[in-house]
């Protein structure tokens, strides 16, 4: 933090991108700075300082759940809309997030444009199948929330442009989901595993499926191969077995530890049981 | 009042920022490197304690624009015009707060390290709801570690101050 010579306080999201414009690569944004602040790079000559940004919203755009990127956990956690979401599955993810004095400060936009591995939400927004709406030089742009993870995605959050909000659709608002945070304390940060799971049965047979890990590596999965098992089959034991076999193998392709391998499969197992 | 974008520039190393802390407004020097927990304990406000300094422990908790807050993570110099409430706002001696009376009755008090974290996270509580239940008071303190006590007493003294406050 010694090379920081300006500390900018925009009011709108369209002044906060010129001011990350207008020193690339030495401008960073900060939006909670519960992790940011304590990891700024040495090369950051100006804070961008999000907090007055209009920007904590939570609100419902046609039948699309909007989550503006300043919301803080806290105000994800007790919001009544949030809350009959996919059974307050965002909700209780938020609530899982550290203790309340980091969810008071931490917002959702932060959580997803720094990728730390143990980040709460998003292993949550990718089975949700989340969209993300960026603001970048050539104006605002919406993406699958998956495409910030791409290797070719041509943006860097808080660098180059900003996260305006997070779009949940309207498909999901009724699904039935499951987030489990496994870490050392309830209130750790650096969860050892984060997993999210979403099943529906109509006529018998299962359909839209999610399974997403998060905290195993920088970026969060969706363990396709367990998916592939339950899409439209019936539910009953050998099918459970079948699709926690395939978790594991999916677990396998990113090295997951045995104890984390065991404990997605429990978790994953107990999930399936009382659908 | 409609808000401007305003840039801060630093001199020497050094923000000259304004802020109001215990409803006064103040202006405080303070070094690019430096967090809100420094600067508030080397302007007089050392009710804000450090522990861990990695926002861990939550005994630097102060009111940050109306929420708890942990100072330790809030570089100093984005603190430019915020409100910020410390255990020094809360209560004096003389006629403490009904938490304070409280927390000193139940016995929640030990080395008292912790206190002034625990009765600014337990004050933000009761303001937004008077009526906490036990599960309630549990989540809002779980930033907010003891090492001497086992919590109990704490959390009879947030319902004791509940009490106290509904019948004033």
């Amino acid at each position: 933090m010694s090379n920081i010579k300006y500390c900018s306080f925009p009011v709108t999201p369209k002044a906060a991108l010129a001011e990350l414009l207008s020193r690339k690569n030495e401008a960073l944004a900060v939006a909670g700075g519960t992790l940011a602040a304590k990891t700024l790079p040495e090369t950051t000559v100006n804070f961008v300082e999000l907090k007055n940004l209009p920007l904590n919203y939570i609100k419902m755009r046609g039948p699309d759940l909007v989550i503006g990127a300043m919301a803080t956990f806290d105000d994800i956690d007790n919001s009544k809309l949030v809350g009959s979401w996919a059974g307050g599955v965002i909700s209780t993810a938020a609530a899982r997030c550290s203790s309340q004095l980091i969810r008071n400060m931490a917002t959702i936009g932060g959580n997803i444009a720094r990728p730390h591995s143990f980040n709460i939400f998003p292993a949550v927004l990718l089975g949700l199948d989340a969209k993300v709406k960026i603001l970048c030089k050539t104006g605002v742009k919406t993406c699958a929330f998956s495409d910030i993870y791409l290797a070719d995605f041509k943006f860097r959050p808080g660098r180059d442009c900003l996260i305006l909000e997070v779009v949940i659709p309207g498909k999901t608002r009724n699904w039935t989901c499951r987030f489990e945070k496994f870490a050392k304390t309830e209130a750790s940060w650096e969860a050892y595993l984060t997993l999210f799971m979403a099943a529906e049965i109509n006529s018998g047979s299962m359909n839209e499926i999610r399974v997403a890990v998060g905290a195993l590596s920088p970026k969060p999965f969706r363990a396709r191969g367990a998916e592939k098992v339950l899409a439209g089959a019936e539910l009953s034991a050998g099918v459970i077995d079948a699709a926690v076999v395939e978790l594991e193998r999916d677990m396998d392709v990113v090295r997951a530890s045995e104890f984390k391998k065991e404990v997605s499969a429990s978790l994953f197992r107990r999930f399936l049981e009382v659908l | 009042m409609k808000k401007e974008s305003i840039r801060l520039e630093a001199v020497n190393g050094v923000f000259r920022i304004s802020l109001t802390v215990n409803g006064v407004k103040k202006n405080f020097a303070v070094k690019n490197n430096e967090f809100l927990l420094n600067a508030l304990r080397r302007y007089g406000y050392k009710g804000a304690k450090k522990g861990c300094d990695t926002g861990d422990c939550g005994s630097c908790t102060v009111i940050f624009n109306g929420k708890p807050a942990l100072a330790c993570l809030i570089p100093a110099f984005t603190a430019h015009g915020a409100e910020i409430t410390t255990i020094e706002g809360v209560g004096t001696v003389r006629n403490p707060h009904p938490l304070q009376e409280a927390f000193v009755e139940a016995g929640a008090v030990q080395c008292g390290f912790c206190i002034p974290g625990m009765i600014l996270s337990s004050k933000h509580l009761l303001d937004v709801n008077p009526s906490p239940s036990e599960d309630d008071i549990k989540k809002y303190l779980d930033g907010n570690l003891c090492r001497c006590t086992g919590y109990v007493k704490q959390i009879q003294a947030v319902k004791m101050a509940a009490k106290k406050i509904k019948k004033a």
